[in-house]
């Protein structure tokens, strides 16, 4: 008998706001975190538009060590870590820390270091710059700098599986406390808003100039935004044990490469399908079984035909009936955080029986039906979660999760 | 898929993971046999650096890898795979030839990759932001962009070679590449996987030059660079990729596959305090350690042979060592290895690089010193440390240990098994 993982805290921060219970109540509300770029002058850009997190202070969350010394994603991500140990009553004085480890995901790590370096070495101010690109840019640092404020000595492994590696880190969490590598694990994802993803991401055409609208007829394309979320996971019994409030279980996950181009999916949604099934068939879950889908849904015309494809390739007609939301209309496209923070939705999803909406919607896409619960929340019985994720490299990655047996 | 065996950590249950192939692009070659060779001749692979303008820098050395891709890629477009990208399709190349998987076997069957990586490639990311910069957003390149995200170098190689299993990239630093291997372990023995190339990769650049020297990182001669070294000033940096070709045991029968060793544990750990605590921080290489051999369910005394990760780093090094000694005593501490004297610190290839040598040195029962090693530090509590190579008998060389520690509070090890006899009996 296999050991059942469940998630028993959430942490997020997002465009829309922080803490498991604001985001959720703002995702559900409609709300939108999208606005006017302010990390960076845009003037040389034709799209202006960002989900970035506003009002961050990181200073409340770093008590052992110094937040000036970390990189913003790795702010964000301490900040999302202590709020999933609060929101989950653990308290670490508890714990074995030494058996209590964190996996985090991210797409850029720490890109707003390599950009400061940019910044002098275009100016030829070489000699001000210090040593950040090893002490403070590299990615690794995400996951060791919450661990280091938490004191968690169990392992501590970084995933940059690109968009899809928050998904990536749970799945790797989830492994790691089923083979009792660990016993309670910290895992999500983290990006920072980042120069150099919004110019490449411009430079393909994919940022939407006005309004991300996820499988809308007329949606011209993603939000880059920033964010973190961490799940805390441990196993079904240490969280009876523990009288923990339970979310949801994961319930098991797939993953996938396509092999076949770095940004564009595979025309078939070949690796996407294969990750679903692999996930559901983990699990022991029918397709029939999955009452939402929280989608990759980036907003982009490619992306969502795609993915609406990869889903008519495994659920076959059933795909029209699944209600499959996209909160990437509300918040941007979150880089590695985004999976990570769709994984808590899907949680929260599973506990509370509602879902949150697609935002911006207006017109239906014939290469797109799916039931994208449009503009406003719902509420339906959900039994089982699937959360994908698809990235760059035709990394593809799908995590369900289902409701606690009791 | 296959059918999902049971995750576990109980040895009885779990899937053997063995490795039927590898595959390694290094500043002393890229065939494991002349690369042990050199390492046992105390070879050093640092010289003056030729990829780029040194100016600026504090430091003139470092293990470069003389890269002919001429040698691997015929008639295919290279230009949107940057270097960081060709060293790692290069070594699954040699990697998928040494395990005996064509074009037919990767159609016929998934494989993956997950590989271990500290930076990527920042210099394709840092030059990218510098030409959107100084010519404007809308003059860069979409390919170099595709080439920014840290896992480029992972999808490039499952592109290149049709890789369709689990692709995953791991960042942990130095010692990224043991926790790749660590990781595609785990995977098999869960039933998530039949076969993956796991392993690491990274170039050297001007960017990662300049931080590590800023950072009083590097020696600012190579040759006072010498792991467990009186003297050492720290490290001189290399690159290269290493890969190993990891399958579950049961499916390799089928194919007559050679087995060159088996992944018997595994173990990884974190120091919070990230080295600022030299105890504690040697206490958690250790629990790494004795993870790793709990994991093997093997004890101190079979262990015959120890890869060590160390580099030169002053800190580093006696760490590594400290750790070493609270689990062999003196007696008992069999023969130890560093090889990033020869090879260079290559970061998230060297302790993929340390475990292909291994099983390299261990099927040949013969282990190579540390190169230019002459006064030991005093401080270091092991004996018998030295620059010549060892011979040893069949017993004693089947089960070693590889380690590694990085500089923000990752440990590794691994135990390996090397398979001398199957060896011999393939050939």
């Amino acid at each position: 008998m296999q050991d059942t993982i469940v998630v028993t805290g959430i942490g997020a921060v997002t465009p829309v706001g922080s803490g498991r219970e604001q985001v959720w109540q703002r995702l559900l509300a409609g709300a939108s975190g999208i606005g006017p770029v302010r990390s960076f002058d845009t003037s040389g850009y034709n799209v202006h538009l960002g989900g970035e997190v506003r009002d961050f202070a990181a200073t409340p969350y770093f008590t052992r060590t110094h937040h000036e010394r970390v990189g913003r994603a790795s702010q964000l991500a301490v900040a999302a870590a202590r709020m999933a140990i609060e929101d989950g009553a653990l308290h670490l004085g508890d714990l074995d820390l030494d058996r209590t480890g964190v996996a985090m995901g991210t797409t850029s790590g720490e890109p707003q270091e390599v950009e400061r370096f940019d910044d002098r070495f275009v100016a030829g101010e070489l000699q001000e710059i210090g040593d950040e690109l090893v002490s403070r840019y590299p990615s690794h640092l995400i996951a060791g700098n919450v661990a280091a404020e938490l004191e968690l000595g169990g392992p501590n492994l970084m995933i940059p599986a690109a968009c899809a590696a928050g998904n990536y880190a749970i799945a790797h969490a989830f492994d790691l406390l089923r083979t009792r590598r660990a016993d309670v694990m910290l895992a999500g994802g983290a990006d920072s808003f980042s120069r150099i993803t919004y110019t490449g991401f411009a430079r393909l055409g994919a940022i939407a100039p006005e309004v991300c609208q996820p499988f809308d007829r007329n949606r011209k394309g993603m939000i880059p935004g920033e964010g973190a979320a961490v799940l805390l996971l441990e196993r079904l019994e240490d969280a009876r044990r523990r009288g923990a409030r339970i979310y949801a279980e994961v319930a098991g996950y797939g993953l996938s490469c396509d092999a076949h181009h770095m940004t564009a999916a595979h025309p078939e949604g070949d690796g996407a399908a294969r990750a679903m099934a692999a996930a559901l068939a983990q699990c022991g879950c029918a397709p029939g079984e999955v009452s939402y889908i929280s989608a990759h849904g980036t907003g982009t015309p490619t992306n969502d035909r795609l993915e609406t494809r990869a889903l008519y390739r495994l659920f076959g007609d059933q795909a029209r009936g699944v209600p499959t939301s996209s909160i990437k209309s509300m918040i941007g496209h979150t880089m590695g955080a985004a999976s990570a923070i769709e994984g808590a939705v899907c949680a929260l999803a599973v506990f509370e029986n509602r879902v949150p909406p697609t935002i911006n919607f207006d017109q239906p896409d014939p290469d797109c039906q799916v039931d994208c619960v449009p503009n406003t929340a719902r509420e339906l019985p959900v039994e089982v979660a699937m959360n994908n994720a698809y990235a760059f490299g035709g990394n593809n990655a799908a995590v369900v999760f289902r409701k606690c047996p009791s | 898929m296959p059918e999902l065996a049971t995750a576990s950590l109980d040895p009885d249950r779990r899937r053997r993971v063995v490795i039927t192939g590898r595959g390694a692009v290094t500043p002393l070659g890229d065939c494991p046999d002349e690369i042990h060779r050199a390492l046992c001749e105390g070879r050093r692979g640092a010289a003056g650096i030729r990829g780029f303008d040194t100016g600026e820098l504090p430091i003139h050395e470092a293990a470069e890898v003389d890269f002919d891709p001429t040698r691997y890629f015929q008639g295919r477009n290279l230009r949107p795979i940057d270097r960081t990208g060709r060293l790692v399709i290069a070594a699954a190349q040699l990697t998928l030839d040494d395990a005996g998987w064509d074009e037919e076997a990767l159609a016929a069957r998934e494989a993956g990759l997950v590989l271990g990586t500290m930076f990527g490639s920042i210099h394709t990311i840092s030059a990218f932001d510098r030409r959107a910069l100084e010519a404007g957003p809308k003059y860069v390149k979409p390919f170099d962009f595709a080439n920014s995200v840290i896992n480029a170098a992972a999808g490039q190689t499952a592109i290149w070679h049709g890789l369709r299993g689990i692709n995953s990239t791991i960042t942990g630093g130095i010692g990224a590449g043991l926790q790749a291997l660590g990781y595609a372990t785990d995977l098999i023995r869960g039933g998530r996987a039949e076969a993956l190339l796991a392993g690491g990769g990274d170039e050297l650049c001007f960017e990662s030059a300049l931080g590590f020297s800023r950072a009083g990182h590097l020696a600012h001669r190579a040759a006072s660079s010498v792991p467990f070294s009186a003297g050492r000033e720290g490290m001189t940096l290399g690159e290269g990729a290493a890969l190993l070709m990891l399958e579950a045991a049961e499916t390799t029968s089928a194919r007559d596959a050679k087995i060159l060793a088996e992944v018997r544990g595994y173990g990884s750990t974190f120091d919070p305090s990230r080295g600022h605590e030299p105890e504690r921080a040697a206490a958690a290489m250790a629990r790494a350690i004795r993870q790793a051999l709990t994991d093997a369910r093997c004890t101190a005394q079979q262990i015959g042979w120890i890869s060590a990760g160390a580099n030169g780093s002053p800190a580093g090094d006696l760490r590594e060592g400290r750790a070493l000694a609270s689990i062999f005593s003196e007696a008992m501490l069999p023969p130890v290895t560093a090889i990033k004297s020869a090879l260079g610190e290559s970061l998230g290839a060297s302790a993929a690089l340390q475990a292909l040598q291994a099983i390299e040195a261990s099927r040949r029962n013969e282990w190579p010193g540390i190169a230019g090693l002459e006064q030991v530090d005093p401080e270091l509590p092991l004996s018998g440390l030295g620059a010549n190579p060892k011979r040893f008998d069949e017993q004693e060389s089947r089960l070693g240990l590889v380690t590694s520690t990085g500089l923000d509070g990752q440990s590794s090890a691994m135990v390996l098994e090397v398979y001398c006899q199957n060896e011999e009996a393939s050939r």
